[in-house]
């Protein structure tokens, strides 16, 4: 008899659509804290929180354990222009941005590139960088292959850091070729140089620095761009405000040459090297 | 003369096992450096266990020791939260009522059957995500005089980190008090149905019967599962370097990748655990056999 009353299940029934009815009104309707901009956020707060991974020579840690690097630089610059402080947190690469979209940080400054498929769930600013692609090979196994078609074969094995550009563009360009992603550009580097893949894929400056540094076993089959990124500041959706700021942030100081300038002593020069590795010999 | 107490002596087959094991080694060696294209170079790693700081003129921990410390500090902190979970639950495991065993079957069940990885980042992104504003734990440390910031700085480490810090213990306490749950159960169904027909017969009360036949008997016997499942809980918080808590997995890529010597501060990576785990596996011995020595 206690099972087929109908009252228990009516009660639960209101329940649940009591709680499904709050809780989509909590998604339709953003409570008056989330329409604020970011930017507000951030003053109020008197710190802009960044969310950075370490990737070379972006953001790297320095002998103190320090950040420096490209990102650090323009990310300390704009907390400064916005006359608030600057808060790191650094992030790894495959949980960046779900991270931002809980809300860890308000904006990725990470050398992200603009795709598509990005830009579906986080608003992209315009961009601030333009890194390029860059291939290394190993010279007992790669030195016969014809640059570029002869690479473009089943039995060429390319590595590249997963998640990242450098593998849609082994993809793009060599599609017949065995790909292996791994977690980050020195693993990828790694098994190139062992002689287990033909040539790895990364942005500037890491191909010409790895080949400089081991000259004997790796080469550069080209020193073009094999693409050319649009890296960007990545914010969360819905906040114009924000996306304006710093869109008009990254226009002014690339106008100005800071933008530029700064690239330059990251990407094109190798004078930092001795800030972040000691000892190391610079490459040319 | 008990068993127990006789001494360990090297005989020689223990030197041939030993000569043989260290033969093993060195061929591995061998086999590694010629397979292996690598350049070691171990001078940068020190520096980035410690560090001379010029201003302070003293010597710091640097990156390296900054994540072993906030790995020893996760791992004490989670196992407070997780004990309790796992008491909590457990107790209620072994409950007569449907309701209790239910609740705590769907917590054991929903855990146990995720691998830590995805169970965490889901928790984090999904779970903890929401609960942490809520809290105002950031807020909190923004706004909190210098006083209590001393305090919460020698539990949580530095400030900048403390909300990190939370939610990594919280994620670990969580899964982590499923597996407890299923030890303090076990623990407690060990003990003989007799036991408690027999404290009910002399006239004990349901609690008293809980707390002076049933819990002493089962803590004894699972504090040996519960101190291996410490030392894992050690070792699983590396898998929060996902979820970017700047504990020791973490701190370590950041430094393989800054300084390019991957395997030099993996190896060293390794070492710290091992001998964080070790130590704990040898107190935890030492604590065993206190407590069976107090039941004699």
């Amino acid at each position: 008899m206690r099972f087929t009353d109908p009252r228990p299940g009516k009660a639960l029934a209101t329940f649940v659509a009591l709680g499904v009815a709050a809780g989509f009104q909590l998604r339709c309707a953003p409570p008056p804290a989330a329409t604020e901009s970011v930017v507000e956020t951030i003053q109020r707060r008197g710190a802009l929180k960044v969310g950075v991974s370490t990737f070379e020579p972006w953001a790297m840690r320095d002998r103190n354990g320090e950040l420096v690097g490209f990102e650090v630089d323009v990310a300390t610059k704009l907390a400064a222009d916005m006359g608030v402080g600057i808060e790191f947190v650094p992030t790894s690469w495959d949980g960046i941005i779900p991270a931002l979209l809980a809300g860890k940080f308000d904006v990725i400054i990470g050398g992200m590139s603009i795709r598509p498929q990005r830009n579906l769930t986080i608003n992209f600013t315009i961009p601030y960088a333009h890194s390029g692609m860059g291939i290394a090979a190993n010279r007992e196994l790669a030195a016969d292959l014809a640059w570029p078609e002869g690479y473009d074969r089943e039995t060429v094995t390319f590595t590249c850091r997963r998640g990242a550009t450098s593998c849609n563009d082994v993809d793009r360009l060599f599609p017949t070729a065995t790909v292996r992603r791994f977690d980050d550009d020195l693993q990828a580097l790694q098994e190139v140089l062992n002689g287990n893949a033909h040539a790895v894929l990364s942005s500037y400056p890491k191909p010409v620095e790895w080949a400089g540094r081991d000259p004997e076993l790796l080469f550069l089959p080209t020193t073009d761009n094999l693409s050319q990124g649009d890296e960007a500041f990545g914010l969360r959706k819905g906040d114009p405000d924000a996306l304006n700021f710093f869109s008009n942030w990254i226009r002014v100081n690339t106008t100005n040459g800071w933008l530029v300038e700064r690239y330059d002593y990251w990407f094109k020069t190798t004078n930092w090297i001795d800030r972040v590795r000691p000892g190391s010999t610079p490459s040319q | 003369m008990t068993p127990g107490s006789r001494r360990a002596r090297l005989g020689w087959v223990d030197a041939v096992v030993l000569a043989a094991a260290g033969a093993a080694i060195l061929y591995l060696a061998y086999r590694v450096d010629s397979v292996l294209e690598y350049r070691w170079d171990w001078s940068a790693i020190p520096n980035f266990l410690y560090r001379w700081d010029e201003e302070t003129g003293r010597w710091v921990p640097n990156l390296l020791m900054q994540g072993f410390f906030t790995t020893i500090r996760l791992a004490v902190l989670s196992m407070i939260p997780a004990a309790l979970f796992g008491a909590v639950f457990g107790v209620l495991r072994t409950a007569g009522r449907l309701f209790p065993r239910l609740l705590s079957r769907t917590y054991v069940e929903l855990i146990r059957n995720i691998p830590p990885l995805v169970f965490i980042f889901i928790f984090y992104f999904f779970i903890s995500s929401q609960i942490m504003p809520v809290l105002g734990v950031e807020d909190f440390v923004r706004r909190a005089s210098p006083a209590t910031l001393r305090s919460l700085e020698l539990v949580f480490g530095p400030a900048a980190l403390i909300p990190n810090v939370i939610s990594g213990v919280v994620c670990l306490a969580m899964f982590q008090g499923a597996y407890m749950t299923e030890i303090v159960r076990a623990g407690i169904q060990s003990i003989p149905k007799t036991q408690t027909e027999a404290g009910l017969s002399i006239g004990l009360s349901r609690w008293e019967l809980w707390r002076r036949v049933i819990l002493p008997q089962a803590l004894r016997r699972v504090i040996p599962p519960l101190a291996g499942q410490f030392i894992t809980l050690v070792k699983d918080s590396s898998i929060l370097s996902l979820i970017s808590i700047q504990e020791l997995t973490f701190l370590a890529m950041e430094t393989a990748v800054s300084t390019t010597r991957v395997f030099e501060v993996w190896i060293t990576v390794a070492g710290l655990y091992f001998g964080l785990c070790y130590l704990l596996s040898l107190a935890f011995a030492r604590l065993e056999k206190s407590t069976a020595m107090a039941r004699t």
